[in-house]
């Protein structure tokens, strides 16, 4: 074989090491987050004790997990409360124990591992469809359109979705998509480009945020304090259920998006017509791109609140590592995002213990002078 | 090759392309002449689906899947990836927005071709692509990185690499140096002479004596439809530069049929 073609061979398979190692990486640092917090009587020697035995546990009597797999299922047509899988059996951990792990610091870690990679996988789409390097996830308006949806819901009591627990979720989710849906009308138009896409969701977010400030202006003490707690991204909200529904949402689109690398490669290498050239229609990947990305990024901060930084910043940082083949820079944008947030996130609840930073605003602190490194670093 | 008949393409009321009728043969290089403005562009650009033509039809040879034998097909009736396939187009410049290995972007000219996984055979095509092109020194370096010649012949390795038997040119020599010109042309030349297989191209270009010394024919355009089209001592007369371009000047017939144009020092009233 041609040894350009060899060393290509190469070249591809260390960039595919590399995304192992970061992957390697992300799992260690998401059992360390585990077994860290400020509980005294869990140590994190003691957790990993209790979460193995669980495990072992577990695989000896499948026949009860199964039963009360069952029992659960059950509930979801009645109104009995569902119980863990493990119970009946004799557990390791205490009842304290048991909660503190699996209803506090597990969903926590899979919200993290889930929103870091949804959120950065939807930033690298959404450069890469745009060929623009400022853009995030929440560019295109849909942070605007989940602010709008909060804020009708904390200020006027509008909402769409009567489930307490679940009310602002559902607004944030449902008014982000329908921004994004009249971003992607508005394109059907005339078929705009890369850059008009960019401004109408510029426009948007003005024109939501004027409304979301008209309604700040006439609320409560007490609705301000809630609206502005919920703009700070945090873990702490999503329960075990939420975190199994975004993961599916995600889990699903995942696939599809990875199967229009090609097309985002050669639309972010040449632009449009070099793309026609290569085969790719670039104003309908444009539009597929957008509704996958906004769907991957309003279930996350519906969620979570607004987590704006890793969807900037991962990508770039994947890019250093793996260059700009989308076939490998999704995977590591997404790995590289879910390592973020669980870093920034466990950093945020141990360093200053009991108090709990919000880990949007933990990912900035840390991670913007550590992206500047990264860029300057790379220039000079 | 190729057969274009009454292609008509206009930008909203202004009328860009008027009725341009012509056929290309195989393994023949074809330049477009004409002003800024004359539509040479635009109709290289409606020639692989990037534009949408108003009226008229355009017909590229092309194997279809599983065929063994060329046939002349209507674009309209075929997807973008079908196009890609049979014709390719080189942009004058591009100015990516994230910057690829010249490897990777000489292999997006086999995307049109695979599905998701490169075989090796593709990474072959791609590295004898750039071996020819005298870019193997280039492989692993950033796209960013090149200077405006080696760009440019990535870009040409790309859609060499994508195997089409219609090159479209939009002004490849318009940002290069002396050397840079010729030696693209020549690689153009070579290209299409050498090939075994039906292959021909098509080039918007602005240096007439460029044109005059590597095309087998040229198209002058002028105002949106054809003035001529012919060898390149029966279009490019003294009459016909003047009256198109607006200059006055004086042609000398050089040994093997090459032709050789001065232009005067003096714009051509339109009055006279």
């Amino acid at each position: 074989m041609d040894s350009i073609t060899l060393k290509h061979i190469e070249k591809g398979k260390y960039q595919i090491f590399l995304i192992l190692v970061l992957a390697a990486l992300t799992f260690v640092s998401s059992i360390f987050g585990l077994g860290l917090g400020s509980s005294s009587s869990l140590s994190m020697g003691k957790t990993w004790k209790i979460v193995l035995s669980d495990m072992w546990v577990f695989l000896i009597n499948l026949d009860t997990v199964f039963d009360n797999l069952s029992y659960n299922i059950s509930c979801l047509f009645s109104s009995c409360e569902s119980i863990s899988l493990l119970h009946g059996l004799n557990r390791e951990g205490t009842h304290l124990q048991n909660s503190i792990i699996y209803e506090w610091r597990l969903p926590r870690i899979l919200a993290a591992v889930i929103g870091g990679i949804a959120l950065a996988v939807a930033g690298s789409l959404m450069q890469g469809c745009l060929g623009n390097p400022l853009v995030s996830p929440l560019t295109l308006g849909v942070a605007s359109g989940a602010a709008l949806g909060a804020a009708l819901a904390i200020v006027l009591g509008f909402t769409i979705l009567s489930v307490p627990a679940l009310a602002i979720v559902a607004n944030s989710f449902v008014f982000s998509l329908i921004v994004v849906a009249v971003i992607i009308q508005l394109g059907k138009i005339r078929s705009i480009s890369a850059e008009s896409y960019i401004l109408v969701g510029i426009a948007i977010t003005f024109i939501c945020g004027a409304i979301v400030s008209t309604m700040q202006y006439f609320a409560s003490d007490a609705q301000l304090s809630q609206l502005a707690h919920w703009s700070f991204g945090s873990l702490s909200r999503p329960n075990m259920e939420n975190v199994a529904f975004m993961g599916l949402v995600v889990l699903g689109i995942l696939p599809t998006a990875i199967r229009w690398s090609w097309d985002l490669n050669a639309v972010s290498m040449g632009g449009d017509e070099f793309a026609i050239s290569t085969g790719v229609n670039p104003s309908s990947l444009r539009k597929n791109i957008l509704i996958i990305s906004a769907l991957m990024t309003s279930v996350i901060i519906a969620f979570t609140g607004l987590i704006g930084f890793v969807g900037l910043a991962a990508p770039h940082m994947s890019r250093l590592i793996v260059g700009n083949d989308f076939r490998k820079l999704i995977p590591a944008s997404g790995i590289f995002g879910a390592f973020l947030m669980i870093f920034a996130d466990t950093l945020g609840r141990t360093l200053f213990a009991p108090i709990v930073i919000p880990v949007g605003v933990m990912l900035s602190i840390i991670g913007g002078p550590f992206f500047m490194y990264l860029l300057l670093r790379r220039r000079g | 090759m190729l057969n274009v008949s009454g292609l008509n393409f206009s930008w909203g009321k202004k009328r860009v392309l008027e009725d341009v009728n012509f056929k290309i043969n195989s393994n023949e290089v074809v330049s477009i002449l004409g002003i800024n403005g004359a539509g040479k562009s635009t109709l290289i650009k409606c020639l692989n689906g990037i534009l949408k033509p108003n009226t008229g039809k355009i017909e590229v040879i092309s194997k279809p899947d599983g065929a063994a034998e060329y046939v002349l097909r209507d674009i309209s009736s075929l997807d973008l990836v079908s196009i890609s396939r049979t014709t390719s187009y080189v942009p004058q410049s591009i100015r990516p927005s994230f910057s690829m290995d010249v490897f990777d972007v000489v292999l997006l000219g086999r995307r049109p071709h695979i599905k998701w996984r490169i075989s090796d055979s593709d990474r072959e095509k791609v590295s004898n692509t750039l071996r020819y092109l005298d870019l193997e020194d280039f492989a692993f370096r950033k796209f960013d990185n090149l200077s405006g010649g080696e760009r440019q012949r990535v870009v040409i390795a790309k859609a060499i690499a994508q195997d089409p038997n219609l090159y479209l040119f939009d002004e490849p020599t318009s940002d290069l140096d002396l050397r840079n010109q010729i030696q693209i042309m020549k690689c153009i030349r070579s290209l299409i002479s050498e090939s075994e297989t039906p292959k021909s191209a098509l080039i918007a270009i602005h240096d007439i004596n460029i044109a005059a010394r590597y095309s087998d024919r040229i198209i002058l355009l002028d105002n949106g439809s054809i003035k001529a089209f012919g060898s390149p001592s029966e279009v490019l007369t003294v009459e016909n530069i003047a009256e198109v371009f607006g200059v006055s000047s004086s042609i000398s017939y050089e040994s093997g049929n090459y032709i050789r144009i001065v232009v005067d020092d003096e714009i051509k009233d339109c009055e006279e």
